[in-house]
């Protein structure tokens, strides 16, 4: 089961409505894209035959269903969002705690996930997931692979890298190093139109707005531009020996040689 | 509710990690104004020396464990120790282990978290933390809603704290309350692969000097070794040449590298990919030099240098050099 994300694309201008929460609806809207990489591991695991399905699923607004249409379109058999009022400007807490609780309906022996999401980037749902549904945590890996009943990924270190694994059911995230993700073909986005996809509410997982403190512990009290920089200085149609002239000048102004 | 600072304290190969010593200080900022302690919560391989965080800022030491698995198999004991002090807040490492750590508490309590932070402060008594968006282009300030749970889990970037330096004195060091490590603690390291040769650290680097596609091959970073050792510092690169192979993964600043904030950063044949800028928008000075007098860095690099790397950088390199006296 791979947990995604809709995100505002990066290339997206970002704006905040009056109360300081990121405009959605201004943005154009994409798959997460570490979550993309999620996506392709599961696809590759699939087709060496490591597990039998793969599945979607997403929290967020009714839009979200168009990213779980476009990950079918990459491939998968079926997909679940799990949409809700009161869901809206859900924290970390709140995010883990509704997909746990789907994660528990749909019991799949890996739930997948990107390492970070594009627009909140803590990458805290994965760890709380796994510790609210009381299950190993396999992050960040550079690859993900399923012998028996174990899971195992390969994750970078300082200066090396491990090999890290546990029994299953687990939760796992991975790094962009898995592999490219695939684009979807028009094949894959026909067939995308007539895979299952169910709508769960918050009652369907078994919460309330209560239990999940009104979705939100933290709150934005300000949002503001970033203290103004100089302007970049260019340093332009000048001889190699001009440019490192200008260069060292600029490193002794601000002490650096 | 008591009005402690708590923060991870991470050891590697038997001593503090340089996160550890940054959120030591950074805790005992805090806990001066907030008028408690500051207590390591400590794991992994040393941590039962953790008194000698005492001349970091630390007061007290929990000790998680002293063992090298994940550090996510310290979550209950962390968990346990942390609803033993009731702390005002966790200081979190934004380091993959301190943000598994980190995760699984705020799983297990179902506190707020907030992060990755660029500050973090009390005002009059209440948290407040400033976070970057991905862009860079707001800043926001954030804080608890009335009647949230505490502790408030806080993810701190590399080097918005800066360690404390001649320090002295012990922390009072304490064992974790006894705990079943459970499903968290059955993940498990059964190879580590350390590399054939010893890879820089970035996040402690004063200057880096990070090479992207623009580079073209792992020979072509020679003369930014080159550089780096002239000014003392790093080598980094963008993920195109990690991806490429010309460098370690260990190497690559970004989303999905390493965070880092030298006081110098110099982007040669990087075109300041928004995936990159994440990663090193924090670098007190910025100089880019690159081919393409339209590359996205030179939008917001100090110095921008529109020329070829391989004509600059070892007359630069020389030129320091002599400068130097070397």
């Amino acid at each position: 089961m791979v947990c995604i994300k809709q995100v505002p694309a990066t290339t997206a201008e970002k704006r905040y409505t009056a109360d300081l929460r990121l405009d959605r609806a201004a943005a154009e809207a994409v798959i997460n894209p570490l979550d993309e990489y999620a996506i392709e591991q599961a696809l590759r695991l699939q087709e060496s035959g490591a597990v039998e399905s793969v599945g979607y699923l997403s929290m967020g607004p009714e839009q979200a269903a168009e990213a779980l249409r476009r990950a079918l379109a990459m491939g998968g058999d079926d997909a679940t969002l799990v949409t809700d009022p009161a869901l809206g400007g859900a924290d970390a807490w709140a995010t883990a705690r509704v997909l746990a609780a789907a994660l528990d309906k749909l019991a799949p022996d890996v739930a997948l996930m990107g390492m970070a999401s594009d627009d909140a980037r803590g990458s805290l749902v994965p760890g709380a997931v796994a510790a609210l549904r009381g299950v190993p945590l396999l992050s960040y890996g550079a690859e993900l692979s399923i012998e028996g009943a174990m899971a195992r990924i390969r994750r970078l270190t300082a200066d090396g890298f491990d090999i890290v694994e546990a029994p299953l059911p687990v939760v796992a995230s991975v790094t962009d190093q898995v592999g490219e993700p695939r684009y979807a073909s028009l094949k894959g986005i026909m067939s995308a139109k007539r895979k299952p996809m169910e709508t769960w509410s918050l009652a369907d997982v078994g919460l309330s707005a209560d239990e999940l403190h009104g979705a939100a512990m933290t709150r934005v009290v300000e949002a503001r531009k970033p203290e103004a920089k100089p302007p970049t200085e260019r340093v332009e149609n000048v001889s190699p020996d001009e440019a490192v002239t200008r260069i060292v000048d600029w490193l002794a102004a601000r002490k650096l040689v | 509710m008591s009005n402690e600072i708590a923060f991870l304290a991470e050891f590697s190969d038997g001593s503090p990690t340089r996160a550890a010593l940054e959120l030591a200080a950074g805790a005992a900022e805090l806990a001066a104004q907030s008028g408690g302690a500051a207590v390591a919560l400590a794991y992994g391989p040393g941590a039962g020396g953790a008194a000698e965080l005492g001349a970091a800022g630390a007061t007290r030491a929990v000790v998680l464990g002293d063992d090298a698995s994940p550090a996510i198999a310290h979550a209950m004991a962390a968990a346990a120790a942390v609803r033993d002090l009731a702390p005002l807040a966790v200081l979190a490492p934004a380091t993959p282990n301190g943000r598994d750590l980190a995760a699984a508490l705020v799983g297990l309590l179902a506190v707020p978290a907030f992060g990755p932070v660029r500050a973090v402060r009390l005002e009059e008594g209440r948290l407040r933390t400033e976070q970057a968006t991905l862009q860079g282009a707001v800043i926001t300030v954030s804080e608890p809603t009335e009647g949230a749970a505490q502790p408030a889990v806080v993810l701190v970037l590399p080097s918005t704290f800066t360690p404390r330096e001649g320090g002295s004195g012990t922390a009072a060091v304490s064992e974790a309350p006894a705990s079943e490590a459970g499903p968290l603690g059955a993940a498990r390291i059964v190879e580590s692969h350390p590399a054939e040769a010893a890879v820089a650290n970035l996040e402690e680097a004063k200057v880096i000097i990070a090479g992207g596609r623009g580079v073209g091959s792992a020979e072509g970073f020679a003369p930014l070794h080159e550089l780096a050792a002239a000014l003392g510092g790093a080598v980094g690169a963008s993920r195109a040449a990690a991806d490429a192979g010309w460098v370690p993964y260990q190497l690559q600043i970004g989303q999905t590298g390493k965070v880092v904030k030298p006081a110098l950063y110099v982007g040669c044949g990087i075109s300041g990919a928004i995936q990159h800028r994440v990663g090193m928008q924090t670098a007190e000075n910025v100089l880019a030099i690159n081919k393409d007098p339209d590359a996205p860095i030179g939008e917001f690099a100090d110095v921008f240098v529109v020329g070829d790397l391989f004509a600059i950088v070892p007359k630069l390199t020389a030129e320091i050099r002599r400068r130097r006296g070397l």
